[in-house]
């Protein structure tokens, strides 16, 4: 198994997540949905780690790629001005795709699953809209809402199949990955409202400034990742991907 | 005065229905305050409940079970409740049942997560059910529901649209939710076969004429009756079954030309409605209602006798002859 053998999977799986959502107008107006590569790498870790694997898990990753395409799509809703016919048909993409992810559970009968999203989507719902909240959260509030927005259905998947030992990698490197992203948009000067409240949340120490705390903070999220890689049962090519590919290069 | 005389028709089920609304208030229960307080500002501006009436009623033709049936009701008015939330930021509404709207209220954003929410819950809600039956007539429901809106954005301010187009999106659009609703109604209260698919017709009539009666309201009722100004679906570009019947009338295409372009004055829109109102496309729209009504009428009567069974039609001449 090498990066070849992965990417593969991961585009295979990518054009499935697209192929079970087709829909001629959305498509024209709205485009493919949004998946996210990292993500979908982590919905086929136990797969590659040689987990026992059929299609109830494969179809289970799939809507689990749908639903998070779902709620991405209804980020991109301008907060006062949304009637632009792309910016109604994105309020109806998102929808559809929340219905179709029900939908292909419910037809194979994956009722569990179905109550473990839906479960995520309250949840996610929940810290998505914390940024609207007059309450002083903490930074460390901030990152929990951001581990849950990147990493909650996978978990919730991980839950179901039993894979739990994978949750904590997944979670760290995509938390690190969300923040590395967040930190070169605000250098871009495009902050979003998350990184603009993890600012106010901040309480500074020793002159330290929020940019070089954050970066310290992505390093140790990194530093942790690699312990959690070394003392993980995970093949050493899968521990050497996520060393080159997701951490080196991100 | 009109939702009173609903409740006195279902007065029967007055304990159960109240149940449901207990329920609908703790399924929108929620760590973030503002969550809750943005669900429970929509639950809270009324509703008929319609939806999980006809769950109910549909369930008194088999094995009724309220505790059961609770799980199946309330999610059918959730979808609904999430899918007006969402609605209100596609068509820029600050006005909904007489109260601002959650994305006036709040902002797009606010109402995008208060709908995903909604519709997380009733999904979540359903998932106490085992049978997967229902759960592919919801999923298939919420499938539908939004191809419809598709069509009807697809359709706004096209004139050269017909009254079977018209038909389609109001299937997609309403009469599916109610036809759902009779159906989980009937499979989650395991009602046999042949009175289940009659229910399902039932509801799908009934959902039909609920949707014209609507678009007839629109029209000949007043800004306060509606809680939002009269012909808003007409300025909004959605063509429904009164314009489609008197769409050559010179001054509605005039109208529907200047409302694509943004331009309608206050007495423009009086203009419309007064021509609108005094036109024989009201009563050709109600006559055609009342068509399905006579269906959704005959669907019942192949039921078994029960006392619901007169409950089933008086509610649905209750839906084809309301006033709000």
């Amino acid at each position: 198994m090498d990066a070849s053998y992965i990417e593969k999977h991961i585009e295979q799986l990518k054009m499935d997540i697209y192929r079970h959502v087709q829909h001629k107008t959305l498509l024209k107006y709205t485009g493919n949905p949004l998946v996210n590569e990292n993500q979908l790498f982590y919905m086929l870790l136990p797969f590659f780690n040689g987990e026992n694997w059929d299609e109830e898990k494969y179809e289970g990753i799939i809507t689990v790629g749908i639903v998070q395409a779902s709620l991405s799509e209804h980020g991109l809703i301008d907060e006062s001005e949304a009637t632009s016919k792309t910016q109604q048909l994105t309020v109806l993409s998102g929808d559809y795709y929340s219905g179709r992810y029900y939908e292909i559970l419910a037809n194979s009968g994956n009722i569990p699953l179905i109550r473990q999203l839906s479960e995520g989507v309250v949840l996610r719902s929940e810290h998505e809209i914390r940024v609207y909240e007059p309450n002083n959260y903490t930074f460390d509030d901030w990152l929990q809402s951001l581990t849950i927005i990147e990493s909650e259905f996978i978990s919730r998947f991980y839950q179901q199949y039993n894979f739990e030992q994978y949750r904590a990698i997944m979670e760290t490197n995509l938390l690190a990955l969300r923040l590395q992203q967040e930190l070169a948009n605000y250098k871009e000067g495009n902050s979003s409202l998350f990184f603009l409240k993890m600012m106010d949340s901040f309480v500074p120490e020793d002159s330290l400034n929020f940019e070089k705390f954050m970066e310290d903070k992505v390093e140790k999220l990194i530093h942790q990742l690699l312990e959690l890689l070394h003392t993980s049962l995970l093949k050493e090519e899968l521990q050497l991907y996520i060393d080159k590919q997701l951490i080196r290069q991100s | 005065m009109e939702k009173m005389k609903l409740k006195l028709l279902y007065s029967d089920l007055k304990p159960d229905i109240e149940i449901i609304e207990k329920e609908l208030e703790k399924a929108l229960n929620s760590t973030s305050h503002l969550l809750y307080d943005a669900s429970l500002h929509l639950l809270r501006a009324g509703g008929k409940r319609i939806r999980p009436l006809f769950v109910l009623m549909s369930a008194k033709f088999g094995n009724y079970n309220i505790e059961k049936m609770k799980y199946a009701a309330v999610p059918l008015e959730l979808i609904h409740m999430g899918s007006l939330v969402h609605d209100d930021v596609i068509d820029h509404s600050d006005l909904r049942r007489g109260r601002p709207t959650v994305r006036s209220q709040w902002n797009n954003r606010v109402a995008m997560h208060t709908g995903n929410f909604i519709f997380g819950r009733a999904i979540q809600y359903v998932s106490h059910i085992d049978n997967p039956k229902a759960h592919q007539v919801l999923a298939r429901t919420m499938v539908e529901i939004c191809n419809g809106e598709v069509i009807q954005i697809e359709d706004k301010f096209r004139l050269n649209q017909n009254i079977k187009d018209y038909f389609r999106r109001i299937k997609r659009k309403t009469a599916l939710l109610i036809e759902s609703s009779c159906e989980v109604g009937a499979v989650v209260g395991e009602v046999d076969a042949i009175n289940a698919r009659h229910l399902k017709r039932f509801g799908y009539y009934v959902g039909m004429s609920y949707q014209i009666v609507d678009d007839v309201l629109d029209f000949v009722s007043t800004d306060k009756e509606l809680g939002k100004p009269a012909g808003s679906d007409l300025l909004q570009g959605n063509i429904t079954l009164p314009i489609l019947l008197m769409k050559d009338h010179p001054k509605i295409i005039e109208f529907i030309e200047r409302a694509s372009k943004g331009e309608v004055t206050e007495k423009e829109r009086m203009e419309m409605l007064n021509i609108v109102r005094k036109s024989d496309a009201i009563k050709e729209a109600l006559s055609i209602s009342d068509q399905y009504l006579a269906k959704a009428m005959k669907e019942v009567e192949a039921l078994p006798n029960n006392p619901t069974k007169k409950k089933l039609k008086e509610i649905a001449l209750f839906i084809g002859k309301r006033k709000f």
